[in-house]
């Protein structure tokens, strides 16, 4: 080991800097621990629990810190780094507290499960704070392993281990993407430093760079589910663990959209996009086309995991026109200001509407729209959360998703890409007609299946489900919450 | 707290304590929302006598810093900013004035989940005053969009048999306009770096006219489908006819104004220019509602379908009048917004009260009525009388100030409007004979009891103001007027500045 590192890294703002990646892997290693010593099993939760909040204690902290690059250049620490890590935190903690008791037969492996949590968890923080490209792929490759084991979790079921399997393959095929890209970016500018790309001007704008960075930009559309390669989300999102695909669906794409924000500038002070700007108006009409694909998908699900999951493509997409903004923002971050906050609101809102399905599932396979007709007179409080996720999907103010909505095209607006607003807000009143179905079950259909969602004492599910809602309606009435954190 | 504050969070606060109510404490709810409704009544009418006419600047105004939005560069504050002027004074009246009179409409048919009907009653009144009162955009479109999830449970729970069909077609046809005008949102407030609605105003001149024309549309396409104008109107008949008797009290009485509001508070004072442009278009659009809508009505049976047409061709007359920019068809406007409220309102509640009693509303099956409900029948005389314009009455204040109004600049249009005068009496008396008059022969009919006290005591404030405004229209329009003059002065400076910069054009090219 290069024993500069080893120096650069035991300076004290450094160990803070990555105080979060760090607890995160020493909590995974205790688990592991945890797991193997005789009698010591009852610690695994409480272990988890403690990892996370101590994560993001540390992370809190960092909030303060001096923007800064640390390891050697490798990684870049900055505000927006402690809004992200914040987010991957509570979205593994949402994923946690559902999955408790969601598993009956692979119960015994759940310490296993933990660390892979953990573990993916890291390796999003890891993507978030790359600076480099080669620190990106490490972190793309720990996030990724993991979640193709979690994805498989229900291994007694085919559905899960195809699942997991498509996930592997498919992941597998968008790392060598990245990687081939990273190679032909290497070979134009001779560094993998996005720093030094930044100050290259003209060269980036070479063929083979061009290549290069369309193959990076094709893998992370591949993680964050943009199309065209949105085709395995239905397929993996339904047939994983219902907390996985929360988990999945806010985590994962969290990271995602951070280093594409990364690759444009956003979280350096005066930062400029590494990506041609070009591919301004193609990535603005990939972001319509996936918020189409999406939107269309779900319209005619009627089971409500794979409805979820084609409106998870139609976020991405969403999120995707922020992106799209970016080169012709006049506001400074105004791409990841608006994604911050979109994420924010969409960790809880689809975590908490996952993890309500994860509940309602364990009481007897599938949730189907059909299955949901009348639950509102036999659990009115659930019911009422359902609703609160669903029109916060929909973007309905006074609710969290409204803001988010608000902002990303607000970005689109700035930067003069009108038509693309325009048919995106459009595309948002065909996902509302498949978010009112579900409401429209609940409260308008009478009850024709005779599943009585009897559901047990599952306390975990219930204190998250209400946080989750009560915290869609606390952001969306008090943006200021957030967003004064953001800048 | 302030007394716009109030009126605003009252209902919220109300809706909160029924929520904690026990589910079948159905007479407690009701009673809680009836005192909460009423209290906000008469709060609201005490803020609109309170206020003074002669002042077209904004009055008893509350501004509370909310938080700020990017806006390139800069932040834009958002605040929490209510206040009351000419052009939404009376809407404020009327809203209040329905709150209660809705609420005891609802003791004859919500018998089910009375709970959350109320709960959705109380949301739905501080939504829609929300909408009247507030001087920011952001807080404006927040309101605007609350005002949708109440009605939208309300169709789709207590309504009739296509309730699921209505509800959704509602629900999107109203959103897809919305988000348009989100779109405008966002770009007027990234042009003026302001969020203020007074300050959006006095800074959209600066504007070119493109862009101006541009977002006039934007705004003009979400209120064009409220109010609902031709060829936006087909959700409107099926959420009438599917809604409870008070959703459609509400739906006419107060809805549907929040689009011609929008019409004047928008699109016309903040981009007279092309508000202009587009004035031929939209007078065109008001005479094509008012004898296409009296045509429909004209075909219908379903009585309550009838009158749902019916609203199609009213507010016609107050989309010719709004965009003729005179003094008397803009007054006449604001003052038919009121008058279509009270009436169609009446309407509404007085076909759910027959249809309580006798669970149809098609007119083949009626007849005779004034012999055994001789009280109804005199309600529902006055009330459409009011509705076809009789002297005396507070509809034919409205109509004829309009149509006087637009003559002047549209004649031909407006010649065709009159004509939905003629239509409107033949539809709604044909409406009356057939249900009042004629034999009694059915025996369900001659079984038929007279509305009760409490019926006729919701209806009564209703029919007094049918009186006031038909005989003293000034108590009302002279709180307009210095706001409508002002109005009226911005339209009249656009285009003093289109006609000087019209003949430069050439020097352009």
């Amino acid at each position: 080991m290069n024993p500069q590192v080893l120096q650069d890294f035991l300076r004290p703002e450094s160990l803070w800097a990555l105080a979060p990646f760090s607890v995160l892997c020493l909590g995974a290693m205790l688990v592991l621990l945890a797991d193997i010593l005789p009698g010591t099993g009852v610690l695994r939760r409480p272990l988890f629990l403690l990892t996370i909040a101590a994560a993001i204690v540390c992370t809190l902290r960092g909030f303060s810190a001096p923007e800064a690059t640390y390891l050697m250049g490798s990684f870049h620490h900055s505000h927006a780094l402690s809004a992200w890590t914040l987010l991957f935190l509570l979205s593994g903690l949402i994923a946690f507290e559902f999955g408790q008791r969601y598993y009956r037969e692979e119960a015994a492996f759940l310490a296993e499960h933990d660390v892979l949590m953990l573990t993916s968890i890291a390796g999003m923080v890891l993507m978030a704070g790359a600076a480099d490209l080669l620190t990106f792929f490490i972190g793309l490759e720990t996030l990724s392993v993991p979640l193709y084991t979690l994805a498989a979790f229900r291994r007694a079921r085919s559905d899960s281990v195809e699942a997991g399997l498509k996930y592997f393959m498919l992941g597998a095929f968008a790392a060598a993407m990245f990687l081939y890209g990273a190679a032909l970016v290497y070979a134009a500018t001779g560094t993998i430093s996005i720093e030094v790309m930044r100050g290259l001007g003209t060269t980036l704008g070479e063929p083979l760079a061009l290549v290069g960075f369309a193959l990076i930009a094709g893998s992370l559309f591949f993680k964050v589910s943009v199309f065209p390669f949105h085709f395995w989300v239905p397929d993996v999102y339904q047939g994983a663990p219902t907390p996985v695909t929360a988990f999945m669906a806010t985590g994962t794409k969290a990271a995602g959209f951070a280093f594409l924000l990364t690759l444009m500038g956003q979280n350096a002070v005066n930062g400029k996009p590494v990506l041609p700007e070009s591919a301004a108006w193609i990535v603005g009409w990939i972001a319509v086309l996936t918020m189409a694909a999406g939107n269309l998908g779900a319209l005619v699900q009627t089971d409500l995991k794979r409805m979820l999951a084609y409106s998870g493509v139609a976020h991405a997409g969403t999120m995707l026109l922020a992106i799209a903004a970016g080169w012709h923002d006049t506001q400074p971050h105004g791409a990841q200001d608006a994604l911050l906050y979109y994420m924010a609101a969409y960790v809880f809102t689809a975590g908490g509407a996952f993890g309500l399905l994860a509940w309602l599932e364990s009481e007897g396979g599938a949730v189907t729209v059909e299955s949901l007709k009348g639950l509102s007179s036999r659990k009115p409080l659930l019911a009422a959360a359902m609703a609160v996720f669903m029109l916060s999907l929909g973007g309905i103010p006074p609710l969290g998703g409204f803001w988010g909505k608000y902002l990303v095209f607000a970005c689109a607006v700035r930067a003069e890409m009108i038509p693309l607003a325009v048919i995106g807000v459009l595309m948002s009143v065909i996902a509302l007609g498949y978010y009112l179905k579900v409401i429209v079950a609940m409260y308008m259909q009478p009850q024709t299946e005779t599943r009585s969602f009897a559901l047990g004492s599952r306390w975990a599910a219930a204190i998250a489900t209400g946080l989750c809602a009560l915290i869609v309606l606390a952001i969306g009435l008090m943006p200021n919450w957030v967003l004064e954190r953001l800048g | 707290m302030d007394s716009l504050t109030l009126l605003v969070f009252l209902p919220l606060l109300g809706a909160l304590v029924v929520a904690l109510t026990p589910r079948d404490a159905i007479a407690l709810q009701r009673g809680i929302t009836f005192t909460t409704l009423l209290a906000v009544c008469l709060l609201g009418l005490k803020a609109c006598v309170g206020f003074d006419g002669s002042s077209a600047a904004c009055q008893q105004v509350v501004d509370i810093p909310w938080f700020a939005l990017p806006a390139g560069g800069s932040t834009v504050p958002v605040h929490f900013k209510l206040g009351l002027d000419g052009l939404s004074v009376l809407m404020v009246g009327l809203t209040a004035l329905l709150g209660p009179i809705v609420m005891l409409s609802t003791w004859g048919h919500i018998t089910t989940r009375v709970k959350e009907y109320t709960i959705w009653l109380l949301v739905m009144q501080s939504g829609m005053l929300g909408v009247f009162l507030a001087l920011d955009i952001v807080l404006f479109y927040v309101f605007w969009e609350l005002t949708l999830i109440p009605l939208y449970f309300m169709v789709g729970i207590w309504g009739g048999e296509r309730r699921l069909y209505a509800t959704i077609k509602f629900f999107l046809y109203t959103m897809a306009g919305s988000l348009v005008m989100l779109v405008g949102v966002i770009l007027l407030i990234y042009l003026l770096k302001t969020a203020d609605i007074q300050a959006l105003t006095e800074g959209a001149d600066r504007l070119g006219l493109t862009r101006q024309t541009w977002l006039f549309w934007a705004f003009a396409l979400a209120f064009l489908i409220k109010v609902p104008s031709l060829p936006f109107h087909t959700w409107l008949p099926d959420a009438h006819t599917e809604a409870p008797t008070s959703g459609s009290v509400i739906l006419a009485g107060v809805l549907l104004k929040m689009g011609t509001y929008g019409l004047l508070r928008f699109c016309i004072a903040m981009f007279p220019a092309a508000a202009i442009g587009a004035a031929p278009l939209m007078m065109a659009l008001g005479m094509l509602g008012i004898v296409y809508g009296a045509l429909l009505a004209m075909a219908q049976y379903d009585l309550k379908r009838l009158v749902a047409c019916s609203s199609v061709s009213h507010l016609g007359y107050v989309l010719l009048g709004m965009f003729a920019f005179t003094q008397a068809g803009v007054r006449g406007s604001v003052l038919q917004m009121v008058n279509h409220g009270l009436s169609t309102g009446l309407l509404f509640l007085l076909i759910g009260m027959i249809y309580e009693r006798r669970h149809t509303r098609m007119l083949d099956q009626f007849g005779g009525l004034a012999r055994v409900m001789p009280l109804f029948a005199l309600f529902f005389t006055l009330a459409v009388l009011s509705s076809v314009g009789l002297p005396g009455l507070n509809g034919f204040v409205g109509e004829y100030l309009i149509l006087l109004g637009s003559f002047e600049p549209q004649p031909w249009i407006t010649s065709v409007a009159v004509t939905g005068v003629i239509f409107g009496a033949i539809y709604l008396l044909m409406a009356t004979r057939k249900l009042l008059y004629g034999p009694l022969e059915r025996p369900e009919n001659k079984a038929l009891s007279d509305i009760n006290l409490r019926e006729v005591g919701l209806m009564l404030p209703i029919v007094v103001l049918f009186f006031w405004i038909g005989f003293a229209p000034n108590t009302f329009l002279s709180r307009t007027d210095a706001s409508i003059d002002a109005l009226l002065a911005r339209v009249a400076k656009a285009r003093v500045t289109l006609a000087a910069e019209l003949p430069r054009e050439p020097d352009h090219r």
